[in-house]
């Protein structure tokens, strides 16, 4: 059995760690760090002997910050620098929305807003702006969603990169992230007159499987009654093309998804009311299709049945790697929930945390 | 010889200092001072465009300087700067 299940909960106070042993019986929560500053971005990073956590702190007073934990979530100490453009670039960092592992021990991506992406070969002491993304001519024509203009989601694969902005859509590199080019087909909006555009969908989250080469999902904007299904789509082609696997799902409307760490066809998405963005009906559900995005499960044992209208947002949730694998999610209304046995049955393990950003699991 | 006086969050920026002498005769030279002397504690205060940080204030003894010529507001030995987060929040 796997020594402990590490959590880390962004909220709009700061980060809290959860901590439970391998049979996740009870979890322990130590926090807030970064006290009362939003975290909107933490990883926890599994490639070194020893894990290192990492949380953005998006402070409007003094600017933004990373924070680094040495000891699993005991301590926090800020980087010696975090993400900033050139002076002579003009912009200015609004907020970090992704940290994700590059390469090797010491490499790491972030994704900013206004979108743009960033590298540190040096555990995050140091960061360089990748130009092949935020130098692209479309970069200064991209329009902020409702929660701004961010670079939310980086996959690496090999040489290849895939990020999703919103609103910007989905962009990949094949070089490594020298160069990179919207890569939209198939992926729809439903805010302008042309439904199929090249570039400027308000992409919400992509998920990659680890072992199935070119397959993708990625919660879109959807939501649209005149443009239905563009919600929900999947890639076979490394993101080259898409087509929609939204039909069977009470709304195409949500942020996160999520596929299983040991199923490529066991996908995960929770799927929101367009015009509240909140629970349909009042009823919460995650729903998972366990064929690729064929057919839908509702999956609310444990759920309240009635009166409840949460809000999920784009990273606020994971799932575990575990044989049976657990999924988690947090409101921006303070709970944090766990899905047991791939989201069977749910259990709320926190209810009254501050509004939550991002939530990221790992079994250390 | 001026005087910057910072809030406390920012006091760890400097090693602790709650109070550093500046040489500087305008409000922008002495945060061009700053921006030589403690990069990152200049980071704090001003973004990566130069520009004073949104929800920070900047006083000269007891006036704010965009009541005074902002940050060309001269400064005279013995003025204390004093930099203040905004309130705001929630």
């Amino acid at each position: 059995m796997p020594d402990r299940v590490l959590l880390t909960i962004g909220t709009k106070k700061g980060l809290f760690v959860a901590q439970a042993p391998g049979s996740r019986g009870t979890f322990t929560l130590r926090g807030p760090f970064g006290r009362g500053v939003d975290v909107y971005a933490s990883l926890i990073d599994t490639r070194a002997k020893k894990p290192r956590i990492y949380a953005s702190s998006c402070n409007p007073f003094f600017g933004m910050k990373i924070l680094r934990s040495n000891d699993l979530g005991k301590t926090f100490e800020e980087t010696k620098s975090a993400p900033a453009f050139p002076k002579e670039d003009g912009r200015s960092l609004k907020n970090i929305w992704s940290l994700e592992p590059g390469s090797d021990e010491q490499d790491l991506w972030c994704g900013v807003e206004p979108a743009s992406l960033f590298r540190s070969r040096d555990g995050g002491d140091s960061w360089e702006m990748v130009p092949g993304i935020n130098n692209h001519e479309h970069a200064r024509k991209w329009q902020p969603g409702a929660g701004g203009l961010c670079l939310h989601t980086i996959l690496p694969d090999g040489e290849r990169i895939h990020l999703g902005i919103s609103t910007g859509g989905h962009y990949l590199s094949e070089d490594g992230g020298r160069t990179f080019a919207p890569s939209n087909k198939g992926i729809g909006v439903g805010f302008a007159p042309e439904p199929l555009p090249e570039w400027g969908q308000c992409v919400h989250k992509i998920a990659r499987p680890k072992d199935a080469p070119g397959r993708l999902y990625l919660q879109n904007h959807g939501g649209f009654p005149d443009r239905p299904g563009i919600g929900v789509v999947r890639s076979d082609d490394h993101g080259r093309t898409w087509r929609s696997i939204a039909k069977g799902l009470p709304s195409d409307f949500g942020f996160p998804i999520l596929v299983h760490p040991h199923d490529p066809d066991t996908v995960y998405v929770l799927p929101l009311e367009p015009m509240t963005r909140t629970c349909p009906g009042g009823s919460p559900a995650v729903w998972r299709s366990e064929n690729g995005g064929g057919a839908w499960k509702k999956l609310a044992r444990g759920f309240p049945q009635k009166e409840t209208f949460f809000t999920v947002l784009r990273d606020s949730m994971d799932i575990d790697e575990l044989k049976s694998p657990a999924l988690y999610f947090g409101t921006t209304t303070g709970q944090l929930w766990m899905g047991h046995e791939g989201g069977e049955k749910w259990s709320c393990l926190f209810e009254s945390l501050p509004p939550i950003h991002n939530v990221k699991v790992a079994v250390v | 010889m001026a005087t910057i006086h910072l809030p406390t969050a920012l006091r760890k920026y400097c090693g602790g200092a709650a109070d550093l002498p500046v040489s500087a005769t305008t409000v922008r030279a002495a945060l061009e001072e700053l921006e030589r002397s403690h990069a990152s504690l200049h980071r704090n205060i001003c973004d990566e465009t130069g520009a004073v940080r949104r929800h920070l204030n900047i006083f000269v003894n007891s006036d704010h300087m965009r009541d005074r010529q902002g940050l060309d507001t001269a400064l005279a030995p013995g003025d204390v700067v004093t930099i203040l987060a905004a309130v705001s929040g929630g």
